[in-house]
């Protein structure tokens, strides 16, 4: 190991012998040099700060309060809100059907997403109406999907309903069978599928796009080197898709977990939370204890860190192969 | 680069998944609006109300607000009142909503009034309302606004509950009176169902539009109740056992299945569609009936609602009442519009409107020999209200919520609001 002589370096980061020697410089104006760029970034750093740090701030501060449900603030709690939270008999279920939420949704989602955006890509007559058509559940308002499913599942008269029916597979109407939104297990497939449902849109669309990346070439090489289908799929195209898909998956595990409008307004969560994930449960107990909310907020925020975190851990070669 | 670029994104990533969490986990206002200017100039007050009808048809409660604010509005051009109604599904999560914001109505319809008294943001019922008019009040519901001896809320409707039955149904299925007991309801509902064609013996709505509705109806069947003595006893003996019983219903598959998740006007809809051959109600329930043309004046009836052994003779009264808030100064504002309001064709055109009951002893007087309205009327007397404990708003909230678990899970669903009612007192 070569030790290098330049005295600000000393301290930092190891000298690396392949690095090219710097002019020494004088201290201030390293520091000047390292501020220059801050003009350019500090519009970015106060809208982070602004609409990011801060809310968090209020966030952590509120949880450590005690706030009643008509927003009177009665002092400080400690972390009481927390031994509340965690002392909760409902978590342990709430936080085990949210992953299941999770995990499941973007399962599916991605698998489905694969199939189609394989499909899209193929050139077929009438391929531009097919794929203006993929984006109808994306544009519709997710509420509005769900409350059109949320009808059509009606234990008396909902078209699902009739149509099984007349299938034969519902038996009768208003009995334990039709009443899909009633029963927590039925109701939680139901509401996964409605997720599937808009979420496959736009990760539809983001794979579709990474497909587009892929050079021609590629192909050709190993057409000539006699791949066939298959080997081609998961030997060229899934790998050089890898960063599109993980983008597109990162998204979704966010997105799927804070999701509150199909639970919210396809059961409410009920009946007895039997159906909340930990955001809409978040919600629920906003109604009587804001304090407490505020603490499973910070539960939630640091669930969705975590996951951030350990998904991007764990995809960084395919991130560095965007680059 | 490779690690300047992945510390870039790793940041790009946790800033979006920041955000995103944000949208969702943040819920901390503290904007607070100034309050108008009470004295002279133009004074606007803002009224919060549940919606009796329906949302955009002609039934909306927030018509008959909008025209008693217009005529108001004339005779006195220096108030404004701006109206905003909801249906009640919605309307404790609007409210809470709205003051957790800080954004205070002046005047609040459909919520208990003794949360904000404790809180010191409400008006005694004295200060905004005339003597003569408070004095006419119905006194079984006045003393339901009472807070530590002084009386906050003002009922402004009120009704009892009875068991609707579909006679039509009650002939076909060879049953020749109504229910007196739940062992007679479980039958007749068992022979109503068996008619077939999706029909439902007794609606059960234990969703959470009024799940504490029709759950104290039969709490009250065998002597239980959401209090003993002024204390919280949601968790007695006699509760959890008018559960199981309940839970029995369900599984003998006599009611509509999942009542945790059925709210009670589907059921009174289908109950005026005549799929339903019981049903508990209120007076709203004849509107419904009347709307749907389905059912004939002689096709169905009411009947006190069956308890245990007998018919209940302390059944359900249930009074909405109104609450003035003092956040915004504005006494005299709100003292004017509210006697404008309570005068006898504004409760009267209520009245109608909904075929609710009146909360003033004049009206209900009136009504005492009414072929429809004259046994609701005569259980007033002996109803049983809510509890009037401070924090019934939020044990309210908590039972609509959670009480449909209670008919699988009576002793620990039951056990769970016990415990909420007396920790949050």
């Amino acid at each position: 190991m070569t030790h290098n002589t330049v005295a600000e370096d000393v301290g930092t980061a190891p000298p690396r012998p392949a690095r090219p020697p710097r002019p020494t410089a004088h201290p201030a104006r390293r520091v000047l040099r390292a501020l220059a760029p801050l003009p350019w970034l500090a519009p970015a750093i106060i809208l982070i700060a602004a609409v990011v740090l801060w809310p968090v701030w209020e966030m952590f501060t509120t949880s450590r309060q005690n706030i009643n449900s008509d927003g009177f603030n009665l002092g400080s709690n400690g972390w009481a809100n927390y031994t509340a939270v965690f002392h909760d008999p409902r978590l342990p279920a709430i936080m085990t059907r949210t992953a299941i939420w999770v995990i499941a949704i973007v399962a599916l989602t991605v698998v489905i997403s694969l199939l189609f955006a394989q499909l899209f890509n193929q050139k077929f007559p009438g391929r531009k109406v097919v794929r203006w058509a993929l984006i109808a559940p994306w544009a519709a308002s997710v509420m509005m999907t769900s409350i059109v499913f949320r009808w059509m599942l009606d234990p008396n008269n909902g078209v699902i309903n009739v149509l099984l029916h007349q299938l034969g597979i519902v038996k009768a109407f208003n009995g334990p069978q039709a009443s899909w939104l009633g029963n927590p297990t039925d109701a939680m497939c139901w509401m996964i599928g409605v997720a599937v449902f808009v979420s496959i849109p736009f990760t539809t669309y983001a794979l579709l796009a990474g497909l587009a990346t892929i050079p021609g070439e590629v192909y050709e090489a190993a057409r000539v080197d006699g791949a066939g289908r298959f080997r081609t799929y998961f030997a060229i195209t899934l790998p050089l898709l890898r960063p599109a898909l993980t983008v597109a998956v990162l998204i979704n595990l966010m997105n799927v977990f804070n999701s509150f409008p199909i639970i919210y307004t396809m059961t409410s969560g009920g009946p007895d939370y039997q159906t909340s994930t930990s955001t809409v449960y978040m919600y629920a107990i906003k109604g009587y204890n804001i304090g407490q909310s505020g603490a499973l907020s910070v539960l939630n925020f640091g669930v969705v860190i975590l996951i951030v975190l350990v998904f991007l851990r764990a995809n960084k070669n395919s991130l560095k192969a965007a680059n | 680069m490779n690690i300047h670029s992945k510390k870039r994104r790793l940041a790009a990533a946790a800033a979006v998944g920041i955000s995103a969490a944000m949208v969702l986990s943040a819920c901390s206002s503290s904007s607070s609006k100034s309050p108008a200017a009470s004295s002279g100039g133009q004074v606007t007050l803002h009224f919060f109300g549940a919606d009796y009808g329906t949302a955009g048809t002609a039934n909306s409660t927030q018509l008959y607000w909008q025209n008693i604010a217009t005529a108001f509005h004339q005779a006195n051009p220096n108030i404004t009142v701006d109206i905003q109604t909801i249906d009640w599904t919605d309307f404790p999560n609007k409210l809470k909503t709205m003051l957790q914001a800080k954004n205070y109505p002046d005047i609040i319809e459909g919520d208990a009034p003794q949360e904000y008294a404790q809180e010191g943001i409400a008006y005694p019922a004295s200060d905004v309302l005339s003597a003569s008019t408070l004095s006419n009040l119905i006194p079984t519901f006045a003393k339901q606004g009472d807070y530590q001896g002084t009386e906050y809320g003002i009922p402004f409707t009120t009704s009892t509950r009875a068991l609707y039955y579909n006679k039509k149904l009650f002939t076909a299925a060879g049953i020749t009176a109504a229910p007196t007991t739940w062992a007679q309801l479980q039958t007749d509902a068992q022979k109503i169902t068996a008619l077939g064609n999706s029909t439902i013996g007794y609606g059960l709505p234990l969703g959470s539009e009024e799940a504490q509705a029709e759950s104290y109806m039969w709490m009250l069947g065998d002597g239980g109740g959401y209090l003993t003595n002024g204390q919280y006893t949601i968790n007695s003996a006699a509760n959890i056992k008018a559960f199981q019983f309940m839970d029995g219903l369900v599984k003998a598959g006599v009611t509509e299945a999942s009542p945790g998740t059925v709210d009670r006007t589907a059921l009174w809809n289908d109950f005026a569609s005549g799929d339903v051959g019981m049903v508990g109600g209120s007076p709203a329930v004849v509107p419904i009936i009347q709307a749907a043309g389905k059912l004939q004046s002689t096709d169905w009836a009411t009947a006190p609602f069956p308890g245990e052994s007998g018919p209940l003779t302390d059944p359900l009264g249930v009074d909405d009442q109104i609450v003035a808030l003092n956040v915004h100064n504005q006494k005299s504002a709100i003292s004017a519009f509210l006697n404008f309001a309570y005068q006898d064709q504004y409760q009267a055109a209520f009245d109608k409107l909904y075929d609710l009951l009146p909360a003033t002893t004049s009206a209900a007087n009136a009504l005492a020999t009414d072929p429809i309205f004259g046994s609701f009327v005569s259980a007033i007397a002996t109803s049983s209200a809510y509890p009037s404990n401070p924090n019934w708003s939020d044990v309210s909230t908590q039972i609509k919520n959670t009480i449909g678990g209670a008919l699988a899970n009576p002793t620990t669903v039951l056990g769970q609001i016990q415990t909420f009612a007396t920790s949050q007192n």
